[in-house]
């Protein structure tokens, strides 16, 4: 029982907790998020047959996620939502004329965009200029990215775009408007809602959560948790860092091993913390868009991007490649297309020379391919309509090139880059092996049980699903528990020295 | 049924997983497979932080910061020329009262500095990529029998001078010299040292691990003893040497670390008896007052001014001088906290050849076995180092075994992380090239923590070890030290006894050839002296 011991400090700190902490943002995955998600719940269940109340309860929670967050950015959210709430039906009432709407989208764009410009780009362009004038010609201190901002600045930007291309009618509620750009599940890393799925989830009367609803939202929140926080978080800081910090060696099987180690810690951190936001949605009663569909099976590049983040992707897609023109205006033109959205793609994530490389790879595969299908005959778009040979030679071929594109991704510099390919065309050796397996056997076999698991079929996935669903309430619960009892012992093995519980996926860099 | 909503299920499964989670901290710590798995705490958020002893450190290391301080401090001699330069302040005030006598020394043979018993030797792992590294150097320097001088910086594993103590007297019972080294002026708060007697009053003293509590004239000014004493008229700090090791008392050097921004005036007094006024000309360098004669006991009084003593240093005879800078609590982060200038300063006045670094202890957390964060930590303290110190070679000491208790059983089991806490120290030392010396391993020699708490060498804590426990440690380095000796002498006795040899074969060699001419010109003498008897006798 000594642990349900208190001093008389206990509420002082629970007040301190409370209040936003910079060092200590709110994830779905911390334990305050838990005993604040049960104090959520009391009023939301009570409350969900009266929509108006439920929703205003919601974003108040939400309003309130977001500023454990990032503090004092919870006002630019509520901004944001309040400029593009008006433009939007600014807009709606001009098309409903017949009058032109180019001039208030560009406004809504305008605006967005400059907020994004200068949380991303401020401090980039600040040192360019101080490089070139001195340091102190511009005095600037670094701005702190407010968590999400690129999510909720891109879904307010589509917001606007499909009230103009007349595919949704504006809410007239602005309560309703901030429920969809702050909706917390989403709020910190998506999946990016499009307007036209989850209006009218906001406006149902009652919210309904089926048994497989909630089957299928227990499952992705414990392996998204398992994803997340026990297979890419210690296959990062056992393996992955220190070996392309060069502290395993300079072997060159041991730089492959760190790629396709990168290669599943990105996939498990992301679409683990994506699942585990579906999952928690699922539960409230909100359907929210898949993000990842086992992105590494893609037997093409274009495949990859059906899979890979779909939320996001598919939002570059509507809202940039097809706002440049797409493919309507000629081969050239669409090739440019593909190659400048994903050089946008690759800035977006950071300006820097490895992220440019890494859109620009995509962004070239991705061109290449478009110009293979028109040019070979019987060329295929996807795996699904390939041979099993061809498709076991191309998935492995786009898996390589996928996983080179994430070196270029996650390394420093370009220097970083040429010295990991040095090491694996110059100094590979199958020797190493022994040495992996006793310095890093721990590492080796998370990543072959996340590879596994990434290769098993969708019906697997569905299975799981529906077993989930058949443990019933009991046996929910004892999964839930045992993987945050698994997540917490992973935490504590890999130390609060290196971040631990409050570690944050690693896409909140961007 | 088939319809049912199943949205109220999400208050009750988070009911759950909450009741669940903090249920959780009912499974105690257990092993399964060589894993060793913790008490999980949903709660210890609300609960005042353990171990109060673990002062947060506010230090980041900002190496930045340093290297613009060491390039002004280097700019600062070339100040331009004009009409009225002002006169340079002396930084070192002598007061020579019984010239230092000239100790000969005798180079040891390797058999002698050879470790005396026949325990394992836990080596030192010198990663330094030099073609003769630093750590050679430091080795070179006890081989010539020059003067050496070692900082020893720590935490509370070394307070009191436990290890440093002993460490002390094995090299300079070896290779010579006197005295305790460098003790403070004065520590915000008390402290039992066996090794030296320093009484003070009339300070204020700051410590270094308190920053927020330190006047912002001072912050800037520590020295990596970590501690800073300011004091007006009358401030006054005596250190007498003990005689707990023989070659503690009577020294023959002291000197007064200080600095007084603007001029003031101070006592320097000898055994009680003799004494003498100094003025110290205002400035921020920090000024030596540097004494030879025999010394039992050295007293700095202020008389007139404000002063900002760091200590004193007790030493001489030619030989090792053993410094011992212990910060409580200190994992080596508060190296950040130290003034790269002070740092420098000192350094020029006393000449480090090596400076020790053993930290870690506080950090580690039952069954932690990643301590990443901590190993770049360590990279940039011993580059901070390594750039206060430009001329010394640098150990890393890894961390000693620690055991903790089990909560269910009572009894002792190993923290579970000295190992990974180790080889992630080692690896910041393989990274910036200095050396390392594993504690752990040499600990485990004389049976581990357990032992030592079995034989009365360590408290019962299973953490810190006593003046006793000490003592093994300070063997087990010391056996280190005079095995890279006792190598290095060795090589030395071999190419001495291999030019011996050569000279003696080359004497030889000359020897026979003058023998060979020698015979040939007596067989040539010979046959002359035949060939005349014969033309003697032809004659006849």
């Amino acid at each position: 029982m000594e642990h349900l011991k208190f001093d008389n400090g206990v509420l002082e700190r629970v007040a301190s907790l409370l209040e936003y902490d910079a060092a200590v943002p709110l994830t779905l995955t911390t334990g305050f998020f838990l005993f604040a998600f049960l104090l959520f719940g009391v009023g939301y269940v009570a409350l969900r047959r009266r929509v108006n109340i439920r929703n205003i309860y919601v974003v108040l929670f939400s309003l309130y996620f977001y500023y454990k967050l990032s503090g004092i950015y919870v006002l630019l959210l509520v901004a944001v939502a309040l400029s593009d709430y008006l433009i939007g039906r600014r807009v709606a009432r001009r098309r409903e004329r017949g009058h032109g709407t180019r001039g208030w989208v560009a406004l809504s764009v305008t605006i967005n965009i400059a907020i994004l410009a200068y949380f991303k780009a401020t401090d980039f362009f600040v040192g360019v200029v101080n490089d070139l004038y001195g340091s102190g010609t511009l005095d600037w201190e670094s701005v702190v990215v407010p968590a999400g901002v690129s999510f909720f600045v891109f879904q307010s930007i589509a917001y606007v775009v499909d009230i103009s291309r007349g595919v949704i009618s504006p809410l007239s509620r602005f309560t309703d408007y901030l429920f969809l750009l702050s909706f917390f599940p989403k709020m910190f890393l998506g999946p990016l809602v499009r307007a036209k799925d989850f209006i009218p989830q906001i406006e149902a009367r009652d919210v309904v959560v089926t048994r497989e609803d909630f089957g299928r939202g227990v499952t992705l929140i414990a392996g998204g948790l398992v994803k997340y926080a026990i297979i890419a978080k210690a296959l990062g800081l056992l393996f992955v860092a220190p070996a392309f910090d060069g502290e395993l060696g300079d072997g060159g099987l041991v730089a492959l091993m760190a790629i396709y180690g990168f290669t599943l810690q990105i996939y498990c951190d992301f679409s683990g913390y994506s699942d585990i936001a579906v999952g928690v949605a699922l539960i409230m009663g909100f359907r929210l868009p898949d993000n990842f569909d086992a992105p590494y099976k893609s037997a093409t590049i274009t495949e990859f991007w059906r899979r890979w983040h779909i939320s996001l992707s598919s939002w570059l897609r509507d809202y940039l490649y097809i706002s440049l023109g797409g493919n309507r205006k000629g081969r050239l033109r669409t090739y440019l297309n593909l190659i400048l959205t994903m050089f946008l793609g690759g800035l977006w994530h950071g300006v820097g020379m490895t992220f440019i490389a890494w859109g620009m790879l995509h962004g070239v595969a991705l061109a290449l391919h478009k110009m293979w299908l028109e040019v070979v005959p019987g060329a295929k778009r996807f795996g699904a309509e390939m041979k099993p040979v061809w498709r076991a030679v191309a998935t492995t071929f786009t898996f390589n090139l996928v996983a080179f594109g994430w070196l270029l991704f996650t390394a420093n510099d370009m220097a970083q880059v040429g010295d990991i390919v040095g090491r694996i065309v110059e100094n590979f050796s199958f020797a190493e092996v022994d040495t992996l397996v006793a310095g890093s056997g721990v590492a080796m076999t998370l990543m072959a049980v996340g590879y596994a698991m990434h290769a098993l079929p969708k019906s697997f996935d569905l299975g799981v699903q529906r077993m989930v669903t058949r443990l019933g309430f009991v046996g929910q619960w004892l999964l839930v528990v045992v993987v945050v009892w698994m997540v917490m012992q992973c935490d504590m093995m890999l130390a609060a020295d290196s971040g631990g519980a409050a570690g944050l996926p690693m896409y909140a860099a961007f | 049924m088939k319809d049912k909503n199943y949205t109220p299920r999400m208050l009750w499964l988070t009911v759950a997983v909450v009741v669940g989670t903090i249920g959780l901290g009912f499974i105690p710590p257990f092993e399964l497979q060589g894993m060793s798995f913790a008490r999980v705490d949903m709660l210890s958020s609300l609960r005042a932080e353990t171990g109060g002893d673990d002062l947060p450190v506010e230090y980041e290391a900002d190496i930045e910061r340093l290297e613009m301080e060491l390039a002004a401090m280097e700019m600062e001699p070339t100040v331009e020329v004009v009409d009225t330069l002002p006169e340079p302040v002396p930084v070192r005030y002598e007061w020579i009262v019984q010239e230092e006598p000239m100790v000969k020394r005798r180079v040891p043979l390797s058999t002698e500095v050879a470790p005396a018993d026949d325990m394992r030797v836990v080596p030192i792992e010198d990663f330094d990529t030099l073609t003769v590294t630093r750590y050679e150097r430091f080795i070179e320097k006890l081989a010539n029998m020059e003067d050496v001088r070692i900082a020893f910086m720590g935490d509370s594993f070394v307070e009191g001078d436990i290890l440093t103590s002993d460490l002390r007297h094995e090299l300079q019972s070896l290779l010579g010299g006197r005295g305790v080294g460098f003790v403070a002026c004065d520590i915000p708060f008390a402290t039992v040292r066996k090794s030296v007697k320093r009484t003070s009053s009339g300070w204020t003293a700051y410590s270094v691990m308190k920053p927020k509590g330190t006047p912002e004239a001072l912050r800037d000014k520590y020295f990596i003893s970590g501690y800073i004493a300011e004091g007006g008229s009358g401030a006054t700090t005596r250190w007498a040497s003990t005689d707990t090791f023989a070659t503690l008392d009577s020294c023959s050097r002291g000197r007064v670390l200080l600095y007084s921004r603007d001029t003031s005036r101070v006592l320097v007094e000898i055994n009680d008896t003799l004494s003498r006024e100094f003025e110290i000309a205002g400035d921020d360098h920090v000024r030596e007052i540097y004494v030879e004669a025999p010394i039992d006991a050295l007293r700095v009084k202020v008389l007139e001014g404000s002063v900002v003593c760091y200590g004193a240093s007790l030493e001489g005879g030619r030989g090792i001088t053993v410094d011992n800078f212990s910060v409580r609590c200190n994992n080596g982060h508060a190296i950040f906290g130290t003034g790269a200038t002070v740092n420098r300063q000192i350094d020029e006045m006393l000449g480090y050849d090596l400076v020790v670094l053993q930290y870690g202890l506080n950090i580690m957390q039952p069954g932690q076995r990643v301590f990443a964060r901590y190993r770049d930590q360590l990279r940039d303290m011993i580059a901070y180092a390594e750039r206060c110190f430009p001329d010394a070679a640098i150990v890393v000491l890894g961390v000693s075994d620690r055991w903790v208790k089990n909560e269910e059983s009572g009894a002792y089991e190993p923290i579970g992380s000295v190992d990974a806490l180790t080889s992630y120290q080692r690896a910041a030392a393989d990274s910036t090239h200095v050396a390392f010396w594993n504690t752990s391993e040499a600990m485990a020699i004389y049976g581990g923590m357990p032992r030592f708490v079995a034989n009365g060498w360590a408290a019962k804590d299973y953490t810190h070890i006593n003046f006793a426990g000490g003592r093994r440690v300070a063997e087990a380095l010391a056996r280190a030290l005079r095995s890279s000796l006792a190598e290095e002498l060795s090589e030395r006795e071999a190419e001495a006894q291999r030019v011996a040899e050569e000279a003696e074969r080359r004497a030889l060699e000359h020897q026979m050839l003058i023998d060979r001419n020698l015979s040939a010109t007596t067989i040539l003498l010979d046959t002359l002296a035949e060939d005349d008897a014969s033309m003697v006798k032809g004659d006849e």
